[in-house]
């Protein structure tokens, strides 16, 4: 590349270079076609350079996306002033001519895919961003961009394509993408989950977070090709401003991330705490079904006219004493007198039963009265035995009295249990859960009637779900569903009166409470250390963890910290905290720049203020999290 | 005790006759019971007991736009007010001895509604004590000899009712530590397991970030604990040593053979039915292996039965982490709400006792009909006709009162149904003098209202210049970075705060309810003189005039968290690429501001 100068008469000198033959893929062309060659001088800005091609190709069309990528370097050649020179490109650079905006199947945490078209030149943050914005409408969601890109790691999942390209104009399928994303999936088959990969260790778990996608640099140098599958997940716990009202989607998604979390057992739990969660997922899934979209319902009364009316209406309920309960139920007052249920005239008033040796005597003094508030109420059924039996543990002064009411059959059951649920909370049966605790009882027993086997009465399955779906398959095993059933009936009757939205939050809540929530696991080899260690990255701290013993060894908080560096030659992390600690580790199962940028990440969201900034504060997060690169 | 469940049955329509009828009556009926309120307080019996808090109010009279308006209101304040009135003719009162420190004792007439925060207060004005937030009140069952502090939010007269007719339970008036102490010293619950120097040596700020962590997030957490603790099996005389565990969802122990693992654990004990107390001597009545025991049980339990838990700990401490664990996850946000509302009254309290004159009020003395520490309560029989005689005055205060921060109301208000309460400046303005209780409440010195106790801004300067401040983690304000170095002697060529200044400053100022409110970024001069920047960005002279706005904005940049990593050599906190970085961060935070 000869450079030959022109003088001026002016004395003005131009530098004017030799032509030489560049030649571009350019995508649109098809794939067999060949390179278009142009011909080029190496003070040709880049700009230039496409308005030759264009040129040249005689397509018709809008170009605006477009950019060239330069293969060998793995870099886009955004700055469209720069000089061919500047750049380095020489005639032996593989250019291609592509747009920036490529196809891309992302699967969300909820189990769907989505086909969008991404941004393939931004940095992956940015590119989040992006995402979020077109999965949501509501302006919030989009600003918070806790959604990271992982590669996805099991190519056999079935593909739910819910074909959606990008044209949201039309507002019927925004309507349905937008539903998709923000009603609750309905519980999965137990052998949905059962197939599912379910890391069996914390090995396994750290192995997942190996996949991280660089958030500093973009998808095409990160090798991820048009129309490749991503996981696309909630990469750090803490979750900002979660409001229901506003974060529809956020809320829809973060619950079904918790959801699969808890069922592939990616964290531990009591079997307690399983109940709990497996009666919440039926909740959710039965509120979702019979209200969608009103996801507050109960707003505040502004009003003074309705609350005025509904407190006339209450007035009327109470002075109306039509909320009792009479019928004839066995009883049996001890355990230790081993047969004999009696049989005896029940009356329901309140918070209390009372009970008297014959209806017609009822009238007088009952033979006792038991107030049940404060009591715990548990059954005891067996649908195909026919057997509907209520226990229930009365505290008294001396202690807990357990006594057994025995109903004759689903009906009177289903009321009697509803009425000692309400009045163990102190609500009388005049209370407006009554109605829909009876109702959930009894689709209850529909599912035990259904499980336990008879496929001859199945015309009312529709109502039920496989209690199986709820658990994670651990308890499969463990447990027959009719088994299964009263177990998480009895933890429902707790979050059975909670509104979707509260439902949903509960679920998260009790998520977060459980010990190991907000843990990433990485594999590392601690400086001076001969064995593999676990390192555990939780929002506010971090935790060394045996391998061997799977006990915590040790818990360093970030606010105790003072610096953290990476030394990218050696791939080590090495960090300071207050009172002359020091820590350095090499990673095993994932690249140090993976750690680094959970620890940046977290750091960068512990500055993020309250204040309804429209803004993300991007070079921030890219100076926390970028590394060396990015600097 | 049965008797005391059942409520008594009114006729509902004779009642709202009569309740109708009281609407009429006006001032003239308040003015006589205010005068009431003054005569000199008369022995407490049980007649006075039933007394109602039902005082009728005058119906709205306020000039009004149209009549129909007009009759529109009437009628709703009418049913407002009988709705009201109609529970307050069934809310139970019980007369409670409260033991005082001293072996005195007081009485009080306790309404079922009133929370333990309300008797808490109304105890403070009997006494005079200080009004610190570790006042309590406890309850101790003699059979069993337990102990349990009431929580501050829950029902006084509940847990009373389930004490047995001839129970020498007692309650009592004490300060007690435990029950804030890990508001106090968050670090010795959440971080019990570091060394006590680090414990001991724990920055104001660092606690905070715990107390936010933990209770100001969307869940409580509760305090990690695990160990082994001896339990007494049920029924059984012999104790047996398992490994506990604390959840959020209740307590579990490690079945012998399995791990400790999550999904092997058992559950022990859920909290929705039990309460945890201390047992006491339980060395010598259950042969126990140390004295520290805590108990869990069904609070209407009173007597011996298998369904009582007892736990043994190998020492004090142990026992109190425990107890204090299981608070946590029982109550879990209540508790904090409690605390604060707590340390807000012992302000308020403090203002008072420095402003009031000491004469004092209503000293009730314990009536000698009496017997007991608990007397049945009494039904209410009259609505409202008899002015209420002044030791009930404290007692009936409106239901839960939705903000204890506020000074107390005078007490010819509070002694009123707290509805129709908007009328009460026209119709009758509070007695300017009188019975001390019933002075308007000295204002409150600005501190209080500007920012509570519990948000003060960080501590003082102390934290080096050169260190990197500590990343903090996920909370807002916990986050505040330590306060910016000293400001340095005041720079002649910097530029002058712009204009804007005045408004900038005025939003520094965050409005308390809103902790995690982050001040916005500094405004522009502090960007220009880091243009070239000095190892330590000096905050413009500006902001040293202004202390306040100064903290934050500065702190803003300061508080960047640790420096990202540079190659091999660690970034040191003035170095050049400290202050590159910085630079950096400033012009981003400049954009932000932009915006």
């Amino acid at each position: 590349n000869s450079k030959y100068s022109i003088i001026f008469p002016s004395g003005c000198t131009c530098n004017l270079m030799a032509a030489w033959d560049l030649s571009v893929t350019v995508e649109d062309l098809g794939p067999d076609a060949p390179p278009v060659t142009i011909s080029v001088a190496s003070d040709l800005h880049v700009g230039g350079v496409i308005v030759k091609l264009v040129e040249k190709t005689q397509i018709k069309r809008d170009w605006s996306d477009h950019a060239l990528w330069w293969d060998q370097k793995k870099m886009w050649l955004l700055r469209t002033a720069w000089t061919l020179e500047k750049y380095g490109i020489h005639a032996d650079a593989r250019l291609i001519f592509m747009p920036q905006h490529r196809p891309l199947k992302l699967d969300l945490p909820n189990g769907k895919t989505v086909r969008l078209r991404a941004c393939f030149s931004d940095p992956v943050f940015q590119t989040v961003m992006g995402i979020c914005r077109q999965l949501s409408t509501f302006p919030l969601f989009c600003l918070l961009p806790f959604y990271i890109l992982k590669v996805c790691i099991s190519m056999s999942r079935p593909c739910l394509y819910n074909g959606m390209p990008a044209h949201f104009a039309e507002s019927e399928k925004m309507e349905a993408v937008y539903k998709m994303l923000s009603i609750t999936q309905t519980p999965p088959a137990p052998e949905v989950i059962t197939k599912q990969y379910r890391p069996a260790s914390v090995v396994d778990k750290a192995h997942i977070n190996g996949r991280w996608l660089d958030s500093s640099r973009c998808l095409m140098q990160q090798n991820i090709q048009e129309n490749d599958r991503l996981w696309l997940r909630f990469k750090y716990y803490t979750f900002y401003e979660l409001d229901p009202k506003y974060d529809v989607v956020r809320l829809t998604q973060l619950y079904e991330q918790a959801r699969w979390a808890i069922l592939l057992e990616d964290i531990d739990c009591t079997e307690e705490e399983m109940m709990l969660f497996g009666a919440l997922q039926y909740h959710i899934s039965k509120v979702s079904q019979s209200e969608p979209q009103a996801l507050s319902t109960n707003t505040a009364m502004d009003d003074l006219e309705s609350a005025l009316l509904s407190l006339e209406v209450k007035m009327e309920g109470e002075s109306s004493s039509a909320t009792e309960l009479c019928v004839n139920v066995r009883f049996r007052p001890k355990r230790l007198t081993l047969k004999g249920y009696k049989q005896y005239w029940f009356k329901f008033q309140d918070t209390s039963i009372a009970y008297f040796k014959s209806k017609e005597e009822s009238i007088g003094e009952p033979i006792q009265q038991i107030n049940l508030k404060g009591c715990e109420v548990a059954p005891d059924v067996n649908v195909a035995a026919q057997k509907f039996l209520i226990r229930l543990l009365i505290p008294a002064p001396e202690g807990m009295n357990e006594v057994f009411l025995r109903c004759e059959n689903e009906r009177q059951y289903a009321q009697w249990m509803a009425g000692c649920r309400l009045a163990s909370k102190g609500k009388s049966l005049a209370d407006s859960s009554f109605q829909s605790e009876i109702q959930s009882i009894r689709s209850f027993l529909a599912m035990q009637r259904n499980n336990s086997g008879s496929s001859s009465n199945a015309a009312s399955s529709d109502e039920s779900i496989n209690t199986h779906s709820l658990v994670s398959p651990r308890y499969h095993k463990k447990y027959k569903t009719k088994q299964l059933t009263p177990r998480i009936l009895d933890a429902y009757q707790n979050v059975a009166q909670l509104s979707l939205s509260d439902a949903l939050m509960r679920f998260l809540q009790i998520w977060q409470a459980l010990p190991d929530f907000g843990l990433s696991y990485v594999v590392v080899r601690f400086k001076g250390s001969r064995k593999d260690e676990v390192l555990g990255i939780a929002p506010n701290r971090l935790i060394r963890i045996d391998l061997g013993v799977g006990d915590v060894v040790k818990t360093w908080r970030y606010n105790n910290m003072k610096q953290w560096n990476v030394n990218w030659d050696i791939r080590q992390v090495a960090i300071e905290f207050e009172g002359n600690v020091n820590i350095a580790f090499s990673c095993v199962t994932a690249d140090c720049r993976i750690v680094h940028e959970f620890i940046g990440g977290y750091i960068f969201m512990s500055t993020r203020s309250r204040e309804k900034s429209d803004v993300l504060n991007q070079e921030l997060f890219h100076k926390l999290t970028g590394g060396h690169e990015a600097l | 005790s049965e008797s005391l469940h059942e409520l008594e049955d009114t006729d509902l329509d004779a009642l709202m006759a009569d309740l109708v009828a009281d609407l009429s009556a006006t001032e003239e009926k308040l003015t006589a019971e205010i005068q009431g309120l003054k005569a000199p307080s008369p022995p407490l019996s049980s007649s006075l007991v039933s007394t109602s808090a039902t005082s009728p109010l005058p119906p709205p009279q306020a000039g009004k736009p149209s009549k129909e308006d007009i009759e529109a209101q009437m009628k709703a304040d009418k049913i407002k007010l009988a709705l009201e009135k109609l529970k307050e003719a069934k809310v139970k009162k019980l007369v409670v001895k409260v033991l005082m420190n001293d072996g005195s004792s007081k009485t009080l007439m306790v309404d079922e509604r009133q929370t333990v925060r309300e008797v808490l207060d109304n105890l403070f004005e009997k006494t005079h004590c200080d009004a610190n937030v570790d006042w309590s009140l406890c309850e101790t069952n003699y059979e069993l000899q337990l102990e349990r502090t009431f929580e501050d939010h829950e029902n006084m007269v509940e847990p009373l009712l389930a004490w047995t007719r001839d129970s020498e339970n007692k309650v009592l008036f004490q300060e007690r530590r435990d029950k804030f102490e890990v508001f106090k010293n968050p670090q010795n619950f959440y971080l019990w397991k570091k060394d006590k120097k680090t414990l001991k040596d724990m920055k104001d700020k660092d606690k905070e970030l715990l107390i936010k962590e933990n209770f100001c997030g969307p869940s409580i957490i509760v305090p990690d604990l695990e160990g082994v603790l001896y339990l007494k099996e049920d029924g059984k005389k012999s104790w047996k040593q398992r490994l506990f565990q604390l959840r959020a969802s209740g307590i579990y122990y490690v079945p012998k053979g399995k791990t400790k693992s999550s999904r092997d654990l058992v559950c022990f004990v859920q909290f929705d039915n039990v309460n945890v107390y201390f047992g006491k001597d339980v060395k010598n009545r259950y042969k126990a292996p140390t004295d520290f025991c805590f108990v869990l049980k069904h609070p209407q339990i009173q007597k011996e039965s298998q369904y009582i838990k007892y736990l043994c700990c190998d020492d004090d401490w142990t026992m109190r982490l425990w107890m204090t664990g299981i608070r946590i996850a029982k109550y879990g946000a209540l508790l904090h709400g409690n605390y604060k509302a707590a340390e807000k009254k012992s302000v308020v309290s403090s203002a008072w006792t420095n402003r009031s004159t000491p004469s004092s009020s209503n000293q009730s003395t314990p009536s000698p009909t009496i017997r007991g520490t608990r007397c049945p309560p009494h039904p209410q029989e009259d609505f409202g006709n008899l002015p209420p005689p002044p030791p009930p005055l404290n007692e009936i205060l409106p239901p839960p009162s939705p903000d204890p921060v506020l000074p107390p109301p005078p007490p010819s208000l509070a002694s009123k149904p707290s509805g129709p309460h908007r009328k009460q400046p026209s119709g009758f303005p509070p007695p300017p003098l009188g019975i001390d209780n019933n002075l308007p409440p000295p204002p409150l010195p600005p501190p209080i209202d500007e920012a509570p106790p519990d948000f003060l801004p960080p501590p003082p300067p102390n934290t080096g210049i050169g260190s990197f401040p500590p990343p903090p983690p996920n909370t807002g304000f916990g986050s505040l970075p330590p306060p910016p170095p000293p400001p340095p002697p005041p720079v002649s060529s910097l530029p002058p705060p712009p204009a804007s200044f005045g408004g900038i400053k005025k939003s520094l100022h965050p409005p308390p309810q809103d902790p995690q409110f982050l001040p916005p970024p500094p405004p522009d001069p502090v960007f220009t003189s880091a243009g070239a920047p000095p190892p330590p960005p000096p905050p413009p002279p500006a902001f040293a005039a202004t202390p306040r706005a100064n903290a934050r904005p500065a702190g803003s940049v300061k508080k960047m968290p640790p420096a990202p990593p540079k190659r091999t050599t660690p970034v040191a906190g003035g170095g050049g690429g400290g202050g590159d970085l910085m630079s950096e961060l400033m012009l981003a935070m400049k954009k932000r501001s932009d915006h």
